[in-house]
């Protein structure tokens, strides 16, 4: 009886229903106005490559160890060095970054003994050519400059 | 690899049956597995399961050692939900030996098998469906051997299919 | 299946995918089919095989940890605890308190997200589109608490062999526990929306039976052994990284149809809730990492250790040469094991069942294809 009652005044549909009508409530907006509206990026997120420099000279910090070339599982880190003869020390002169094979695993970023590489809050990679995603030294440097939309 | 022998009411009783069949009884970081003869690998799955209760093959899957004479290590795990229990089955065979298929005792070896063919290139007899599975059915070399380089692949199948050179 | 090419004048074959929505990726079914009636089922799958297991052979130990991820990308974090596990077998060692601590943790929440996706989509496939919302925006917090531990979202590479990268982020037990508290009353509303709805059930009840004994025979694990009443979890029979510590139940019931399935996933994401808060109330203090050097290295052997994934029983067998890379790395993917049941369960039933059965399975390309 109850089973046949609740057939004909479609209980189970209005039930449903009920939960989609306290769902629409404005409060419980959920979506994001991108790119108008920046998302909030974790501290520890894993984007874009950065090769960080000592703000007070300038200079590179990475000292050319070839350690996250190894630890890269895609071997997509290519660091080439010089020896400076009055210094004896190796001195970073390129450094290749694939960006297009690149998986963010965070593995050269742990292997850094000296905290140069880092993966960056920057997500915007995208890229109008194959080669614009290959980052030289310079550009990791700089970090990546992507186009602002106005509206 | 370092093992302890295996010794239970289970390997008396296999041992029994079995005899000369089963070469070895072993453990290794607690793991127990036995090493049969390639012929006697069908009968212990079945005594195993009907006798014994373990009737879930979790895997069936090889290894293969290129500068041994019998080549290839094949591996079938099995579990007993009644004894919560999980043995390895291993035997070994030469390049061109074709074992038995374990679908008469568990039918999920079907896949299984298949792959390890596609993997492989070992063919289990009286399969009932003996294709590849992951690799295009005209695909030529058995990726998973250790003389396949991790860059080869069928260069023919990738022209005719793709219209490319490589797919490197 | 019978010979594909044979045709008579009351079989019709009809090819499914691979580029079909309720496929969940790039599945290709051959359905051949009197009337409406399926008569068999054959699979072709492979259309996203990268060989994840000759890439496990040319890489070392720790550069192979993030590939795993790429597997079963709905549950990454269980695909990477089952390698750390499976490594941390061969070197036997086994990672401290707090890191096992955590990483049930995050497990649990990448069960329910897994669970999440797998109820969103099943329901569109079903024809019930508004689940799909609500599940992603649960799922959202799931993910926000992984960018905020370790750094990424979907493909997390959280953990590492021998315990933890990441040190605890700071609010991170507070934000887990808000996310339990909200998460709870959210699943009643699922249930309100599915479990009593007349054409939720119509479509369900009594699709894609499958029996005990013919899970068993099919090596099906996971949610659809346990529709089928068979009470068996690997996180109770043979519990891993600390699951003996945590009380929870195991769901179960007892027709194995899809209807079952649903409810017994259901179950588990209330079961992963119960968990998680035990567990975030109570994070050991001490290291995250075992003692395991900077080169993994584990002396010649081979070990097979295996995991309650979302979908199934995930095992890893690995075999070490004594050298940094694995020798063999065999995966046992759930997802390709209960696949091979479709046929049972669609044999005999309507061609509109196929595509809840397809869902019921809740399978990913990404892992049977590897």
């Amino acid at each position: 009886m109850r089973k046949l009652l609740r057939t004909i005044f479609l209980v189970d549909l209005i039930q449903g229903l009920w939960v989609t009508f306290r769902n629409q409530h404005p409060k419980n907006i959920y979506t994001e106005q991108y790119p108008a509206q920046r998302p909030r990026i974790a501290e520890r997120f894993r984007g874009a490559p950065r090769l960080n420099i000592n703000p007070e000279t300038g200079e590179t910090l990475c000292i050319a160890c070839d350690l996250c070339a190894l630890a890269c599982p895609e071997n997509l880190i290519v660091v080439s060095s010089e020896r400076n003869k009055q210094t004896r020390r190796k001195e970073l002169t390129t450094f290749t970054y694939d960006t297009s094979r690149c998986m963010f695993c965070g593995l050269c970023e742990d292997a850094c003994p000296v905290d140069a590489l880092e993966l960056t809050q920057d997500f915007e990679l995208a890229s109008y050519t194959r080669e614009g995603a290959i980052w030289d030294r310079q550009m990791l440097e700089e970090g990546p400059k992507p186009t602002w939309y106005r509206y | 690899m370092e093992t302890t022998p295996w010794e239970s009411e289970l390997t008396e009783r296999l041992r029994r049956v079995f005899g000369e069949q089963i070469l070895e009884f072993a453990s290794y970081l607690g793991q127990n597995f036995l090493v049969a003869r390639p012929e006697a690998v069908v009968p212990i799955l079945q005594y195993l399961r009907d006798e014994v209760g373990f009737d879930y093959l979790v895997d069936v899957t090889a290894v293969d050692y290129p500068e041994r004479e019998e080549r290839f290590d094949l591996i079938y795990i099995v579990y007993s939900f009644s004894r919560n229990e999980r043995i390895r089955i291993k035997t070994r065979i030469r390049e061109g030996f074709e074992p038995q298929t374990a679908t008469v005792v568990h039918p999920t070896a079907n896949w299984l098998e298949r792959e390890v063919y596609d993997m492989f290139g070992i063919r289990f007899a009286q399969h009932p469906d003996m294709r590849r599975i992951l690799l295009p059915d005209d695909w030529e070399g058995h990726p998973l051997r250790k003389d396949y380089n991790i860059l080869d692949m069928d260069n023919r199948w990738v022209k005719d299919n793709l219209g490319i050179e490589s797919g490197q | 299946m019978p010979e594909a090419t044979f045709l008579d004048a009351n079989e019709l074959i009809l090819n499914m995918g691979p580029q079909h929505p309720s496929t969940h990726g790039v599945l290709r079914v051959i359905l051949k089919l009197d009337g409406e009636k399926i008569l068999g089922t054959e699979c072709v799958i492979g259309y996203l095989h990268r060989g994840v297991e000759k890439i496990g052979e040319n890489r070392t130990y720790a550069m192979f940890a993030p590939y795993v991820d790429r597997m079963d990308y709905v549950a990454a974090v269980s695909n990477g605890l089952g390698y750390c596990l499976a490594v941390e077998k061969l070197l036997n060692v086994e990672a401290p308190p707090r890191a096992q601590a955590v990483r049930v943790i995050l497990t649990e929440l990448n069960r329910i997200a897994s669970h999440l996706l797998w109820l969103g989509t099943h329901a569109l496939d079903i024809g019930a589109i508004t689940p799909l919302f609500y599940v992603m925006r649960e799922r959202e917090e799931i993910l926000n608490i992984f960018e905020a531990y370790c750094g990424a979202r979907l493909t997390t590479h959280a953990f590492r062999i021998g315990g933890l990268q990441y040190e605890v982020y700071e609010g991170m037990e507070k934000q887990v526990k808000a996310f339990c508290k909200m998460f709870l009353p959210r699943v009643d509303e699922y249930e309100e929306l599915l479990t009593e709805n007349r054409i939720w059930k119509d479509r369900l009840v009594g699709v894609g039976v499958l029996t005990a004994e013919q899970c068993k025979q099919y090596g099906v694990t996971g949610p659809m052994l346990r529709a089928a009443g068979v009470k068996w979890d690997i996180r109770k029979a043979q519990p891993y990284s600390g699951y003996e510590k945590y009380d929870f139940e195991i769901p179960t019931r007892t027709n194995g149809d899809t209807y079952d399935r649903y409810i017994v996933r259901i179950q588990e994401m209330r079961q992963s809730v119960r968990m998680i808060e035990q567990a975030v109330d109570d994070i050991p203090e001490g290291p995250i990492m075992a003692k395991v050097g900077k080169v993994i290295k584990p002396p010649v052997g081979e070990a097979y250790v295996s995991i309650e994934a979302p979908k199934g029983e995930l095992g890893y067998f690995i075999v070490s040469d004594g050298s940094t890379q694995p020798y063999r790395v065999r995966v046992r993917p759930p997802s390709f094991v209960n696949l091979q049941a479709l046929d049972t369960m669609a044999r005999g039933g309507l061609v509109a069942d196929i595509v809840a059965i397809i869902g019921t399975i809740d399978i990913v390309l990404g892992e049977i294809d590897r």
